[in-house]
């Protein structure tokens, strides 16, 4: 099997007559922990969201194992079981307990028994240190453990790669820990994941490639000693003093 | 006749009690055509609801395309025509419609049509505003595990959509108990025929309206109880149990 997972090509994407991504090309590979930085608005959650498809990209390419991505809605589905996605707002199923939360997909999409999708479902709420909470509804749980249930469901899925879409912007400081935590030991396991963040400490320490984002271009990918060290974009280094400031 | 009623109240007990049997058959038609129509009408709602839902995918093939397409457009029509006339009209064109086409419908079936027909194109927008009201964040946490819309709809967003229109389910219910009484023009003995017959033999109309306004009021009452109670049940519980044997490895 390639190292290589995800390729995108060109990618453009507009919103009528706004541009939000323009001549996105970089390529993911198995093992990476991907940060993308950027300030807000410059297109970093679309990126995202187009390598997911749940914004059909307005030019440009997507390639799934070197196999440019179909567009029919079959083939989406397989490729979105293969690549997960875990959002700011956790988007937990509200009419089911933490437990049929991390079994919907392994039973209705890769058709797992239902012993075997328990099994995995427990596996990974242990991970997250989740498991006491399996008879929970999300409304009973607060942001941290949604997020972290939101974890272990994508994980369920053994997917090639994860997606995180500022995962810790809508948690409270103290709870941000929590969630980084299980993070790093994702990425300790070597998961590949692609990390839309706003957490320059674990950007830093987590993460093996940094791609920095302005006015819908990615303008820099390095690696994150030089990133942060010495970018070399006028706008990175704008970015990184703000940060450092801060 | 050894006891003749001499005021009012006494005509509505003398009525109720002379033509019981009136009144009875008239109830039970009123129940079995408003809640056979409604459940039906319900389920067509839903149909209707989820195809207005569904969004073609340009990417598709031309079949599934098509067969999106069409299925949309009539439900559109369906919706329109039956939402812009009255039911009491609804009632005539399906009745003598079917009759002079040649299908012997009779009247308690034709209501039963009439009423499902009229309930399934009001209950198709209240689906779709009940699959509106959930957050775009279900369904994108559905599709990003790779289920497919369809999955999607009936896993996720159905069961929660559902939860949210009960109330307007009861509604819709409690309205057909009472629409049921235009079914009378096209000759269904319910309740509001009953009472016509049974007042017009001793000219006590008045009387015989308030015997079926009390029998529809203590239905509704009743039937607003057990959807109260549905609502309730399906309000969930507030707590949840601790899975201890878990707890080991958590702060």
């Amino acid at each position: 099997m390639s190292k290589e997972i995800i390729r995108v090509e060109e990618l453009g994407k507009s919103f009528g007559e706004h541009q939000v991504l323009r001549k996105i090309d970089f390529s993911v590979n198995r093992g990476d922990v991907i940060c993308i930085l950027g300030s807000s608005g410059s297109g970093k959650s679309t990126l995202l969201r187009c390598i997911n498809q749940l914004e059909t990209q307005s030019c440009g390419k997507i390639f799934f194992h070197d196999k440019e991505l179909g567009r029919t809605q079959r083939e989406i589905n397989e490729y979105r079981s293969k690549v997960g996605m875990v959002f700011q707002s956790f988007n937990l199923f509200n009419n089911m307990t933490v437990l049929k939360n991390c079994m919907e997909g392994t039973r209705k999409v890769l058709h797992l028994p239902k012993h075997e999708a328990h099994e995995r479902a427990m596996t990974h709420l242990k991970s997250v240190g989740m498991a006491p909470f399996i008879n929970a509804y999300p409304a009973q749980l607060s942001g941290g453990q949604k997020q972290r249930v939101a974890i272990a469901r994508g994980l369920c899925m053994d997917p090639e790669v994860l997606l995180f879409d500022e995962p810790t912007s809508a948690l409270d400081p103290e709870m941000v820990g929590d969630v980084l935590k299980v993070m790093k030991e994702l990425a300790q396991k070597n998961l590949t994941m692609l990390i839309v963040t706003h957490e320059m400490d674990f950007a830093r320490d987590v993460s093996n490639r940094v791609l920095f984002m302005d006015k819908g271009y990615i303008v820099e990918d390095a690696p994150p000693e030089k990133f942060f060290t010495a970018p070399e974009h006028p706008r990175a280094k704008e970015f990184l003093s703000r940060f450092i400031a801060g | 006749m050894t006891n003749t009623p001499t005021n009012s109240f006494e005509w509505v007990w003398f009525i109720a009690k002379k033509y019981s049997d009136l009144f009875i058959r008239g109830t039970w038609l009123t129940l079995l055509v408003s809640v056979t129509g409604t459940i039906l009408g319900f389920v067509l709602g839903y149909v209707v609801g989820i195809v207005q839902d569904t969004e073609i995918n340009k990417d598709d093939n031309i079949v599934k395309r098509g067969v999106v397409g069409l299925m949309k457009a009539v439900s559109t029509v369906y919706v329109e025509l039956f939402r812009g006339t009255p039911m009491i009209v609804q009632a005539m064109i399906v009745f003598y419609g079917l009759r002079q086409s040649g299908w012997e419908i009779d009247p308690i079936n034709a209501g039963i049509l009439v009423t499902l027909l009229n309930t399934g194109a009001y209950m198709a927008e209240t689906v779709r505003a009940g699959i509106k009201s959930i957050d775009i964040g279900q369904r994108e946490g559905a599709l990003a595990l790779g289920m497919s819309p369809i999955s999607t709809m009936f896993n996720i967003i159905l069961p929660q959509a559902f939860k949210n229109i009960v109330p307007e389910m009861a509604n819709t219910f409690l309205t057909n108990l009472k629409m049921t009484s235009v079914l009378n023009v096209i000759g269904v003995q319910e309740l509001f025929l009953q009472a016509k017959t049974a007042g017009g033999t001793y000219y006590k109309y008045l009387e015989s309206y308030l015997v079926i306004a009390l029998i529809y009021l203590v239905l509704c009452f009743v039937f607003s109880r057990v959807f109260a109670l549905i609502e309730k049940k399906m309000a969930g519980q507030k707590d949840y149990v601790l899975a201890v044997e878990y707890m080991e490895n958590t702060q």
